[in-house]
């Protein structure tokens, strides 16, 4: 084909046209209304409620908001847990951050340094310290600034097999840490090969919860913290920080600790007795083990002394309103009735008020952190073993939710299992915990 | 191609005959229109080449010399060499164990897998349906890194089929994988396992290239198969061994999938890897300078040990 002279016009026009057409095609906002005057506003938030009960769970209020209010619309978007802070990172680096967050309340700090959060009003910051325990409080606050509505709750209490301690004796739950070890050294056993047939206490490798979790609630069962109180160095090598790794140490070295087992598998089919973790386990026992799900019992974690003041690590979620979002005041109306505004308990409006966000987690076998509304929906007849750890709600420690906590979660995680594995003595693991975290949280500020 | 352009040209230049001024402008026309041409022509390339290689290689630069969290363009705050500085400083993790444990685990999988490899494909190159043991050994790379990975790692575990066979000689199981002395050993094997069907296919088909007529004179002179082997074989397999070792090191200390589905970095960072940690710095951490810088650092190691390569393999063949 030939060119004419003068007729390159639209293709020139095409090609002029075509690259500032494609970016904002590709840069294009979601939709959030049109703008216009009597338009309704749509508040996108992004949770990580993706599939089954979760995302059910969740819409049904959205749904009932959406119904009644004309002004304001809500619209659900959802990710699997594990792509949701990498999912707030790109939507927001890319200008398509949803305006209202849902983050595991860690990355708060994260979150907050990097400017996504946006502090919450001081009339929702009033309600939110006035509504909720102490330790969803400091999950949902950075540096004592509250960032958003605390949403499930997770504290950390001892799930230990009935059956197991049976068979070797044991009356009852340890109190102790003393009775901890005696109980875990009598009811762990192996076969001639060194596999392992029953773990005394569980200690796992498997994930943060199983390895982090369960080392911190340990600690602050102890009376120690991971981080000082400013959040710029590590307390581990505290007196109790050395207890903990101690007794974590003597636990493996002895026999009673194998962490190369999978827990989660591990328990449910009767090879641990007894082993920290978090209230959603509960839900997936009473699913996985059936009937034995009888032998299941929770109990407080265990402290070092006889009568020693209880405490236990809390882990949690939050609600905040993204810094990005054009709609602020909406996007906080509408935190504050789904979090605040209470509703009849028990279905065909019955019962006393609760909040839907309360409703809503202990419909999934979850809690909040308003320990009146989870007293009123579990009840008398509920599953007792929720009950220790919605009596924890009110002792529970928040996880350090600093800038570089993520990082030095992880950093501990490492030298824990460094610890475990005989990698690492005490006093090496405490030290190289102290140097790698200290060296993170303070560039992290 | 047709050159469309070409009849103008070449009127251009009848018409120009008479004097050489036109002529020459006309020539210089043609040319720039049928540059213009070649440029639209390549443009989508460029363009596509720009993009995703450019553009990212850049951007990855920048942020290696700057702190940036990740959510917002705007808050990317230069910090000159800091990174790298940080990645080797007191207390960072990152020369060890992060880039040892790299390099261990690249130089453990490419020595077994080549080894493997040689024995293998000069077994397949003496035996008949070569093309049936060819698919077979083939196989583990058609298969995705996640299958493999938690394939060995229900095969690990205490209660898996390698310490059934320990237990069932009478030996005691091993923590293959929860053991810091044998999680990344255990590794390489995998890794080794997995990639040893691409050897033996390059190796193969270099086997074949060597001419019969060598063999036939070694066969004479009285040559053994050691001999044949060490003199001849590996020799003239030169070639192929260079391109496995090199393909191999570079999926090695790039590797990512199989550590993140089988030990996650654990124990107790026994098997951290680089592309593991840079994932964690910049996507769990939101610390994409520090992650940046690693990958900057991965770079010069990977070039620097694919050049020693060739260098090695070019100086042996001079030798020779």
């Amino acid at each position: 084909m030939t060119p004419v002279p003068g007729t390159g016009g639209p293709s020139r026009r095409l090609v002029c046209a075509l690259p500032p057409a494609l970016l904002a095609a590709g840069c294009a906002a979601p939709h959030r209304g049109t703008g216009r005057p009597g338009d309704p506003i749509v508040l996108t938030l992004l949770s990580h409620y993706a599939s089954g009960a979760l995302r059910e769970a969740l819409q049904g209020p959205v749904d009932e908001w959406n119904a009644t209010h004309d002004r304001v619309k809500v619209r659900t978007l959802a990710v699997e847990f594990t792509d949701l802070l990498t999912t707030f990172m790109v939507r927001q680096a890319a200008g398509r951050g949803a305006d209202i967050l849902h983050p595991y309340c860690l990355w708060n700090g994260q979150l907050v340094r990097a400017g996504v959060l946006r502090p919450a009003p001081p009339g929702h910051a009033e309600e939110i310290r006035r509504g909720y325990s102490a330790a969803a409080v400091g999950s949902a606050s950075v540096d004592g600034r509250v960032y958003g509505y605390p949403t499930e709750v997770q504290t950390y209490a001892l799930y230990y097999n009935r059956r197991l301690l049976r068979e070797a004796g044991v009356g009852g739950p340890p109190r102790t840490w003393r009775e901890l070890e005696e109980t875990a050294y009598r009811t762990s056993r192996r076969d001639r090969y060194g596999n392992t047939l029953v773990q005394g206490f569980g200690l796992s490798t498997y994930d943060d919860a199983t390895t982090v979790g369960q080392t911190l609630a340990l600690l602050n069962a102890a009376g120690g913290t991971f981080v000082s109180a400013d959040g710029r160095s590590t307390a581990i090598d505290s007196p109790a920080g050395r207890a903990v790794f101690e007794l974590e140490h003597r636990l493996v070295v002895g026999g009673a600790g194998a962490p190369g087992v999978n827990v989660y598998q591990a328990f449910p089919s009767g090879r641990v007795a007894m082993v920290i973790g978090a209230g959603w386990w509960t839900d997936s026992l009473k699913a996985l083990m059936g009937r034995a799900y009888g032998d299941v019992g929770v109990a407080p974690v265990p402290v070092p002394r006889p009568g020693g003041r209880r405490a236990t690590l809390s882990t949690g979620f939050m609600l905040g309103v993204n810094t990005a979002g054009r709609h602020p005041r909406e996007a906080w109306e509408f935190l504050r009735w789904l979090n605040t505004e209470k509703v009849a308990a028990g279905p065909a409006g019955k019962g006393a008020g609760v909040t839907r966000m309360s409703r809503l987690q202990v419909s999934v076998g979850s809690l909040t952190g308003r320990a009146d509304d989870m007293r009123t929906l579990l009840g008398e007849g509920g599953d007792p073993n929720r009950h220790a750890f919605l009596d924890a709600l009110a002792y529970a420690v928040p996880e350090p939710n600093g800038p570089g906590a993520q990082a030095a979660k992880s950093l501990l995680r490492k030298n824990v299992e460094a610890l475990w594995t005989g990698q690492s003595s005490v006093d090496e693991a405490l030290r190289s915990t102290r140097r790698q975290v200290d060296r993170e949280v303070s560039r992290a500020w | 191609m047709v050159n469309t352009l070409a009849p103008e040209a070449a009127e251009g230049a009848v018409r120009g005959r008479p004097s050489a001024g036109p002529a020459v402008g006309g020539r210089t026309r043609a040319r720039r229109r049928q540059a213009v041409v070649a440029w639209l022509f390549l443009a989508p390339a460029l363009l596509f080449f720009a993009v995703f290689l450019i553009l990212p290689l850049g951007f990855a630069l920048l942020l290696s010399m700057s702190r940036w969290t990740g959510f917002a363009l705007g808050d990317i705050q230069p910090v000159g060499p800091a990174n790298y500085t940080g990645l080797f400083a007191s207390g960072s993790t990152f020369l060890v164990p992060v880039l040892t444990n790299t390099l261990l685990f690249a130089l453990g999988s490419v020595a077994l897998a080549l080894a493997g490899s040689v024995v293998v494909a000069t077994c397949i190159d003496h035996l008949h349906l070569q093309g049936l043991w060819r698919t077979l050994y083939f196989l583990p790379i058609v298969t995705t890194v996640v299958a493999v990975g938690n394939v060995w790692k229900y095969m690990y575990e205490p209660g898996g089929l390698v310490n059934g066979v320990l237990n069932a000689l009478g030996a005691g199981s091993v923590a293959f994988l929860e053991d810091p002395d044998t999680a990344l050993p255990s590794l390489v094997v995998v890794q080794a396992w997995a990639s040893v069907g691409t050897a033996i296919l390059v190796l193969t088909a270099g086997l074949k290239s060597i001419p019969g007529s060598y063999y036939e004179a070694a066969a004479l002179d009285g040559a053994g198969p050691v001999t044949v082997f060490r003199r001849i074989t590996l020799p003239l397999l030169r070639p192929s061994l260079m391109l496995v070792c090199v393909t191999q090191f570079l999926t090695g200390l790039q590797s990512f999938g199989l550590i993140i589905v089988m030990t996650r970095g654990g124990p107790g960072g026994a098997t951290d890897v680089a592309a593991l940690e840079m994932y964690r710095q910049a996507f769990a951490h939101g610390d994409w300078g520090a992650a940046s810088a690693a990958a900057f650092v991965l770079f010069a190691v990977v070039l620097a040990v694919t050049l020693a390569q060739v260098w090695l393999f070019g100086r042996k063949g001079e030798d020779a």
